[in-house]
C-alpha cells in the first residue's frame, strides 16, 4: 500500500463511514435530549419568550465576546476565557472561512462561499494551536479542573488537537511529503468525526438549546441578564 | 554483421564532431551527470574522475564505442499518445540523438511493415538481441477474460508481454497506462487493466507515468541506460528520482499566489487573468510528482498550469478516480449516498427514541413504586 492509496482511503471510504457514524450519532444524542421533555409552563408570562431567545443569542454571540470583562467567567480567569474564545474563533475561521475547508462543504452541500486569504487562516490556525496548548496546561495544573478531568477529557483535547496540528503542518509542507501529511490529517479528521457524538464535544449542538431555553426563561420574566 | 557505433552513424548523417560533443553535453545534462559519483557507479576507471573529467566526454566515449540500443516497443490498451509526444517532440537535439542511438525493431504505430511480416521481424529481433534489448510498453494489460480484451495477431497482451519480457535487459513502462493502469483502469475497470510492474516482477521495470510521458524524461532514461547499462535511481513507485523527486506544486510558477492565498475561482475571472493559483479549480499539483513544472512541454515552452489549466495529477496511480478534476483537492473523494445518510440519521433517531422511551418507562415505574410506599 502506498501513500496515494492510503490518502484515497482516508479521503474516500473511511471519510464516508465516519460521516455516517457522525450523523447517526448526533441524531441519537439529539433525540435523547429532546425526549427528556419539557416541564409544562403554568406560570403566565410577563414578557415575550421569543424576544428573550433572540436577545440571548445576540448577546452570547455578538456582544459578550467583545466586552468580555462584564462577565465573571472572564474576570476570574481571563487567560482561560481568552484561550477558549480564541480557540472557538480559530475553529470557525479555519473550518468555515478557509479555502480548503470551504471546498469540503461545497462538495457536500453543493454550494460554496467567499473565503479569507490563506495567511489569515494560517495565523488563526496558529492561534488555535497555541490556545489549545494553554488550555492543556491549565487542565494539568488547575486543582479544580484536575478533579473534573478524566481520560475522556484528555481524549477530547487530543482528538481536536491532532487535526489542527496536522492541517497546519500540511499547509506548511513541514517534515513530511504532502500526501503523507494529508493522509494523517484526514485520518485524524475521520477519528474526530467518529469521536464527536460519543463525547462531550457534541456540546456544539446543545449550546443552541441551552441558549434558547435560558433566553426563553429570561424573556418570560421580562428580565435582562 | 557488426553494427557501426552510434558516433559513426551520426557522422554518416553529417553531424560534425563539434555538434556531436554538444549533443553529448546535452545527454550528460539530461541524465544528471555532473560529478564524481556517477562515474564511480558506472564502474569506469576512477582516473576519469580526476582533474579534467567532463561528463560530456564520458558520454562521448560511450557513444563512440557502443552500437545502437535495440528497442522493442509494445502497445496494448493505449492511445499511442506517448509515441505521438515522443515522435513530435520539439527538443530536436536530445530527442533526435536518442532516437538515433536506438534502433526500434518493432513498433506497431511507426513500423512500415504490418501483419505477419511485422510479427516475424519482432521475433527475429528478440532472438538476435536476447538479453540485450530494451522493452518499451505503452498501454495497460487487461487481465479479465484471459486477456481477451486486447489481442494482437491472435495472442493476448498478457501473453505477448510475458514472452517479450523474458529476453529483455530492462523494461520501460511509458505513460500512466503501462505504469499504473491509467485510463483503462478507471472505475469500474471492466477489463481488469494492470500496469507492467504488477505482472513482470523478475526484471527491472522503470515507470515513466504521465499522460503522456514527458518525451525528455523518456529519452533521459534511455540515455542513462545507454551510458551506464543500467536504469537510473528509482522511487518507491519505480519512477526515476531525478524527474519525479519533486511535486508540480514545489516548482510551480503560480506558487507565490498560493502562499498569498490568491486563487482563481473560475476560468475567466480576474484571478485567472492575473495568473493566480488554480488550487480551488481542482489543481492536483501538491500531490503530483512529475517534472512538468521544470522541464515543461514543447521544448520548455509551457505546461498546463502555465496555460491556465489545473494539474490533473496524470503521473499518479489511480489519478482518474482521484476525485473530480475540477473539484478542489481537499474535497472528499465522493459524497456519501443521500439514502445512506438518511438511513443512518433515521437509525440514530430510532435508537434515541427507543432508549429514551425505555428510560421514561423506568422513571414512571420508579415514581409509582415511590407513591405506593
Ligand atoms: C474538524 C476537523 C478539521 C480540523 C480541526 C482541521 C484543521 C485544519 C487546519 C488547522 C489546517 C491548516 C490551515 C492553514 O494553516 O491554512 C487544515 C488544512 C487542511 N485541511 Fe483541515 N481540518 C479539519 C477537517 C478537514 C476536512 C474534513 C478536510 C477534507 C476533507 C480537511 C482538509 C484539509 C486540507 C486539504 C488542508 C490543507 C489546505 C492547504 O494546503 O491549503 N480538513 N485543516
Ligand atoms: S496552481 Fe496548483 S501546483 Fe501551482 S501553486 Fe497552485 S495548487 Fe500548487
Amino acid at each position: 500500500m502506498n501513500w496515494t492509496e492510503i490518502l484515497a482511503f482516508t479521503r474516500g471510504p473511511l471519510f464516508q463511514v465516519a460521516l455516517v457514524i457522525f450523523v447517526a450519532g448526533m441524531l441519537y444524542r439529539l433525540v435523547r435530549v429532546l425526549m427528556l421533555g419539557w416541564q409544562k409552563d403554568k406560570v403566565p408570562a410577563k414578557g415575550s419568550k421569543a424576544v428573550g431567545v433572540v436577545k440571548s443569542f445576540l448577546k452570547g454571540l455578538l456582544i459578550f465576546p467583545f466586552i468580555p470583562w462584564v462577565k465573571r467567567t472572564f474576570t476570574k480567569n481571563p487567560v482561560i476565557y481568552l484561550a477558549g474564545g480564541l480557540f472557538h474563533l480559530s475553529l470557525f475561521v479555519v473550518l468555515i472561512l478557509g479555502a480548503a475547508h470551504m471546498l469540503v462543504w461545497k462538495s457536500l452541500l453543493g454550494f460554496g462561499w467567499w473565503t479569507l486569504p490563506l495567511p489569515i487562516v494560517d495565523w488563526m490556525a496558529a492561534v488555535g494551536i497555541v490556545a489549545m496548548v494553554a488550555l492543556f496546561i491549565n487542565r494539568l495544573f488547575n486543582p479544580v479542573l484536575k478533579l473534573l478531568t478524566g481520560p475522556a477529557e484528555w481524549l477530547n483535547l487530543a482528538f481536536v488537537f491532532l487535526p489542527m496540528v496536522s492541517g497546519y503542518m500540511l499547509t506548511h509542507h513541514l517534515f513530511f511529503r504532502y500526501e503523507v501529511m494529508f493522509s494523517i490529517h484526514m485520518l485524524t479528521v475521520d477519528f474526530l468525526l467518529i469521536w464527536i457524538p460519543l463525547s462531550r464535544i457534541s456540546h456544539f449542538m446543545f449550546y443552541f438549546f441551552s441558549r434558547a431555553i435560558h433566553g426563553q426563561e429570561f424573556g418570560k420574566r421580562a428580565v435582562n441578564p | 554483421m557488426a553494427e557501426d557505433s552510434i558516433y559513426e552513424r551520426l557522422k554518416q548523417q553529417g553531424v560534425t564532431r563539434r555538434d556531436f560533443l554538444k549533443l553529448c553535453g546535452a545527454v550528460a545534462g539530461a541524465i544528471g551527470l555532473s560529478g564524481l559519483p556517477p562515474v564511480q557507479a558506472s564502474g569506469l576507471p576512477v582516473t576519469l574522475a580526476r582533474s579534467g573529467y567532463k561528463a560530456r566526454d564520458q558520454v562521448a566515449r560511450v557513444l563512440e564505442t557502443k552500437s545502437r540500443l535495440p528497442v522493442i516497443w509494445l502497445e496494448f490498451q493505449d492511445c499511442a499518445g506517448c509515441t505521438e509526444a515522443l515522435s513530435r517532440s520539439h527538443s530536436p537535439t536530445l530527442v533526435n540523438l536518442v532516437l538515433n542511438a536506438i534502433t526500434v525493431e518493432y513498433h506497431e504505430t511507426l513500423s512500415a511493415a504490418a501483419g505477419f511480416q511485422a510479427e516475424g521481424a519482432k521475433h527475429n529481433a528478440m532472438e538476435k538481441y536476447a538479453g540485450q534489448y530494451v522493452l518499451v510498453v505503452e498501454g495497460s494489460i487487461p487481465m479479465a477474460l484471459d486477456g481477451a480484451y486486447c489481442t494482437i495477431g491472435g495472442r493476448s497482451a498478457l501473453d505477448i508481454l510475458k514472452e517479450s519480457a523474458a529476453g529483455a535487459a530492462a523494461i520501460i513502462a511509458t505513460g500512466n497506462c503501462a505504469a499504473f493502469g491509467g485510463l483503462p483502469k478507471a472505475k469500474p475497470n471492466p477489463t481488469d487493466a494492470k500496469g507492467v510492474w504488477e505482472i513482470v516482477t523478475d526484471k527491472p521495470v522503470v515507470n515513466i507515468p504521465g499522460c503522456p510521458a514527458i518525451p525528455e524524461v523518456f529519452t533521459a532514461v534511455v540515455a542513462h541506460f545507454l551510458v551506464f547499462g543500467a536504469l537510473p535511481e528509482l522511487d518507491s513507485l519505480n519512477r526515476p528520482k531525478t524527474f519525479y523527486g519533486k511535486t508540480i506544486h514545489d516548482r510551480c510558477l503560480r506558487r507565490p499566489f498560493y502562499e498569498a492565498g490568491k486563487f482563481a475561482l473560475s476560468y475567466d475571472d480576474e484571478g485567472a487573468k492575473e495568473g493566480w493559483c488554480l488550487y480551488k479549480l481542482g489543481c492536483k499539483g501538491p500531490t503530483t510528482y512529475n517534472a512538468c513544472a521544470s522541464l515543461k512541454w514543447d521544448g520548455g515552452l509551457s505546461f498546463p498550469i502555465q496555460a491556465g489549466h489545473p494539474c490533473l495529477g496524470c503521473s499518479e496511480p489511480g489519478f482518474w478516480d482521484g476525485g473530480g478534476f475540477y473539484q478542489g483537492q481537499s474535497a472528499p473523494l465522493s459524497r456519501p449516498d443521500l439514502t445512506v445518510v438518511g438511513a443512518a440519521a433515521a437509525a440514530g433517531a430510532v435508537a434515541g427514541v427507543a432508549v429514551g422511551a425505555a428510560n421514561q418507562a423506568q422513571k414512571k415505574a420508579a415514581k409509582k413504586a415511590e407513591k405506593a410506599k
